[in-house]
């Protein structure tokens, strides 16, 4: 493990919040969008109380379109759920004989309803406890309980397990000889980074999730293509996705971050896909806010953290262009002799506040 | 307010940074005092007390009661991320231009629905899940009856997606327009057919799109921030601000404005506005960059950071994620290169035009670079051969300038601060035709000072330096002709100088770069060389 010696700083920093964009922070009731396809259909309604696991939507995998009527239709609008389980409205009889889920687009002007329909649907189940807030044409936004740590992108489906430091530091890295069914059912914080051999592994393993600082794009392109072909296959197995916390390519998750997940180690977590989140149990004891912590982001120093001195006035920099810079303290790694304190341009910071 | 109430604040909010300016009376006209820019999200508050607390450290005087400053009164923009559409129509050339009347209004295309290949499930997940704020129906100007059959088909599927999903509008266009007999509801639009033209060309159509866009972009502004002023469209300002200047200066001035999410460019002459193009996909880091490989691709091609390109279409992505990072790394050079592909995006868009006296370039990619790159970027992706100043609207002015409703209240300011809004890069020379075979020719730049007299070398970018607020008499001499446009053997014109200098391009119109990626980075490099500082 990469250990961080932390550096008090000498004095509380005032002007880091007017100058330094913050960190997403972590925040109460997350919400999470479920999109819904043309012959998806809710299972749940506005107002519900849902809790995780329980059947939020029915996915249609193999819709087609279906032409029906006129006659028989009358009470169709578009819409409507079709499937074997559903009464068809006053006067919708003609969608009664239909075999399948789905549900009616629109009318013909010649009168027949058109509508998406497949004879193969799955249950997507709740990744987490809460109350349904909109069932739309489109969509299904869901407000969750606990605590939303924001991320920048996901994939794959939303999910839920317990969480598991697969890694030792936050700059680890994940192989896939790592991954094994021990971890069936977990989500796994992989650390700086993992590739697409080691996230088809721990879907083959049954891992639920993975959460990464970074993933390189080629990887994340592989990822959705599988996931593509994985919902399309007969049996779609479990739901799997991947969290990003911080970007493209390599990057180390942020010690606050880190000691977030560490606290949150062996407890029940979810990731959800839109917005991109990992979603907490509300009652974890959270770090007292740290008032001058600050992330490098970019340049030589990047990934490292440490104590923001002072802003430093306009700096010019090796390339002839000037910037706002402040003076940061960077922390020690372990073994490492204390580094000099180092200017960084203002905008490749982040308050981790 | 008290203090000194002509005294004002100018900001513009962009999707990636705001830029915030402090104007004031100065003997007797209005000057511009300090600027700075931000990280978007960060608070404005602390960035005005920044700017009057730099104001007052160079002169006190100039700001007698700086104390009231929270007071004065503040002249807003904001640009927001491009407004959604889905288009459909007929068929292709239908598709086409609708499609080129939304884009070059700002919207951006999420959905496109061909009636005589319609797929009823793409074009309902389209209407649906893309979250559009406006479906767009475009009928054929005169359909036969299998046409009218096909379109009121795909209308029937636009009117049961616009139905079930409250929030947009819908805008029937020319004979789709048939389809609103029976169908009543304030979010129906009745508008004229699509013309086949240009996304920069007026048509009926791409004016109403672009009113519909500003609506969007106002409803959206408005439910961020119900109790804030509603900040004037950002890029609509930038295009009026621009065609006061071109009426002021009695010249033709483009503007170009390259934002993380969008650009616009605009033309306009003394005589009024010429033309005026707002592309989503014209941003620095417009967000398909994120999904789409060949987006990313065209701006890995204009790179000139050594590295695997799969590495940097990652490095491009953390650019789209955060545009304001990486200033003093390889970042810059990536941002170099999106400004180069966004620029060419926008030039692809635009139609073919006379060379205008002035182009100012807007925009915070701009400021992050040197002078004479900027000049460069102008020259690699505006080709048209002959000359014209660029300038910098480097406190990004123009635009909240622009939001002044009054037209001579707009020039009044505008030539009060003229001298200050304008950072001067220098001239641009495009002179296409030289040969290496042939008699290359001479060219004889004249003073302030000495003057220099040098070949001209083909294919190649030379700098000449000519300072910022003098001009100089330039005397092109080709014994083959054809320079700058008009075929003559000898041509004289004047030229401003500025920061980066006089750049002559004899490099061919378009632009041609290697096929391979290792040469193109090296000629891209001999390019910017002489133009980055000597301590690069």
């Amino acid at each position: 493990m990469t250990a961080v010696t932390m550096v008090p700083a000498a004095d509380p920093a005032p002007g880091l919040a007017d100058l330094v964009v913050p960190r997403p922070r972590l925040a109460p009731h997350p919400r999470m969008r479920f999109a819904l396809g043309p012959a998806d259909r809710a299972l749940v309604v506005e107002g519900q109380t849902v809790f995780a696991g329980e059947p939020l939507l029915e996915r249609v995998l193999d819709a087609g379109v279906a032409d029906v009527g006129p006659a028989g239709t009358t009470g169709l609008m578009p819409g409507d759920p079709i499937g074997p389980d559903i009464a068809p409205p006053t006067d919708g009889a003609a969608a009664a004989g239909l075999a399948g889920h789905g549900r009616v687009l629109y009318r013909l002007p010649d009168g027949r309803v058109r509508v998406a329909l497949g004879e193969r649907a799955a249950t997507m189940a709740s990744p987490v406890g809460g109350v349904v807030l909109e069932v739309s044409a489109g969509r299904l936004v869901l407000q969750g309980e606990g605590l939303a740590l924001p991320g920048t992108l996901a994939a794959g489906e939303g999910t839920h397990g317990a969480l598991v430091l697969a890694v030792a530091g936050p700059d680890g890295e994940l192989p896939p000889s790592a991954i094994d069914v021990g971890s069936h059912g977990a989500i796994l914080v992989a650390g700086a980074r993992i590739d697409l051999e080691a996230l088809g592994r721990a879907r083959a393993m049954g891992v639920r999730g993975v959460v990464v600082g970074g993933l390189v794009s080629r990887d994340l392109r592989g990822f959705r293509a599988s996931e593509v072909r994985q919902r399309a296959a007969l049996h779609g197995g479990p739901p799997f996705a991947v969290l990003v916390l911080d970007g493209y390519g390599k990057r180390p998750i942020a010690s606050s971050i880190w000691a977030l997940l560490v606290r949150a180690a062996g407890r029940e977590v979810a990731i959800g896909i839109d917005p991109p989140q990992l979603v907490l149990p509300g009652d974890l004891p959270l770090p007292a806010p740290a008032v001058d912590r600050v992330r490098i982001c970019a340049g030589a120093w990047a990934g490292r953290e440490g104590a923001f001195m002072r802003a430093a006035g306009r700096v010019r920099w090796a390339g002839g262009l000037e910037s706002d810079a402040g003076l940061v303290r960077v922390d020690s790694l372990e073994g490492e002799a204390a580094p000099p304190d180092v200017l960084v341009p203002l905008a490749d910071l982040e308050a981790l506040s | 307010m008290a203090g000194d109430p002509l005294a004002f604040f100018t900001l513009d909010h962009g999707t990636a940074s705001t830029a915030a300016a402090l104007v004031a009376p100065v003997a007797g006209r209005f000057r511009l005092l300090a600027a700075d820019v931000q990280p978007a999200g960060l608070p404005v508050e602390a960035l005005l007390a920044r700017l009057v607390d730099a104001a007052v450290a160079t002169d006190a005087a100039a700001l007698p009661d700086a104390g009231s400053w929270r007071g004065w009164a503040h002249l807003e923009v904001a640009t927001r991320p491009a407004p959604r559409v889905v288009i459909a129509a007929l068929d292709e050339p239908g598709l086409a231009a609708v499609g080129a009347a939304a884009g070059g209004a700002g919207w951006r295309i999420v959905g496109r629905l061909r009636a005589d290949h319609l797929d009823a499930l793409e074009g309902t997940a389209a209407c649906l899940g893309a979250s559009p704020d406006l479906l767009v129906v475009a009928g054929p100007p005169e359909p036969t009856t299998r046409q009218r059959a096909a379109m009121s088909e795909v209308t029937a599927l636009i009117r049961a997606a616009f139905e079930r999903r409250p929030g947009f509008t819908c805008l029937l266009a020319g004979a789709a327009a048939e389809a609103a007999e029976g169908w009543s509801d304030p979010r129906l639009v009745l508008g004229p057919a699509a013309t086949a033209a240009g996304p920069a060309e007026p048509t009926s159509l791409g004016e109403l799109l672009g009113d519909l866009a500003a609506d969007v972009t106002a409803r959206a502004a408005r439910t961020d921030d119900p109790s804030g002023p509603a900040a004037a469209d950002g890029r609509r300002a930038f295009a009026v601000a621009i065609t006061s200047l071109a009426a002021i200066l009695e010249q033709r001035v483009e503007g170009v404005d390259v934002g993380a999410a969008g650009g616009a460019r605009v033309a306009a002459g003394p005589h009024g506005r010429q033309a005026r193009l707002v592309l989503a996909d014209g941003g620095l880091v417009p967000p398909a960059l994120l999904d789409d490989d060949r987006l990313v691709d065209t701006v890995v091609a204009w790179s000139t950071v050594h590295d695997d390109a799969f590495l940097q279409r990652d490095h491009v992505r953390n650019l789209a994620l955060w545009p304001w990072r990486d200033v003093a790394g390889d970042g810059i050079h990536l941002r170099i290169a999106a400004a180069r592909a966004a620029l060419a995006r926008l030039d692809a868009a635009w139609m073919s035009r006379p060379a205008p006296d002035l182009v100012v370039v807007s925009g915070g990619c701009f400021a992050v670079m040197p002078p004479g790159v900027a000049e460069l970027l102008v020259l690699d992706t505006m080709r048209r051969p002959g000359g014209a100043a660029v300038a910098h609207d480097h406190a990004r002015l123009l635009a909240p300038l622009g939001s002044i409703d009054d037209e001579d209240d707009r020039r009044r300011l505008l030539v009060d601060l003229l001298d200050d809004l304008l950072l001067p890069l220098g001239s641009v020379m495009v002179a296409p035709g030289s040969r290496p075979a042939r008699h290359p020719g001479r060219v004889h730049v004249g003073g302030p000072g000495p003057g220099h007299d040098l070949p001209l070398v083909p294919g190649a970018v030379q700098v000449v330096p000519v300072a910022a607020g003098s001009t100089a008499l330039v005397e092109f001499d080709a014994r083959d002709g054809g320079w700058l446009g008009p075929r003559a053997r000898r041509v004289a014109l004047e030229v401003s100088g500025g920061l980066g200098g006089l750049l002559i391009d004899t490099r061919e119109v378009p632009l041609h770069l290697p096929d391979r990626a290792d040469r193109r980075r090296d000629l891209i490099e001999a390019w910017e060389r002489p133009l980055w500082p000597a301590d690069r």
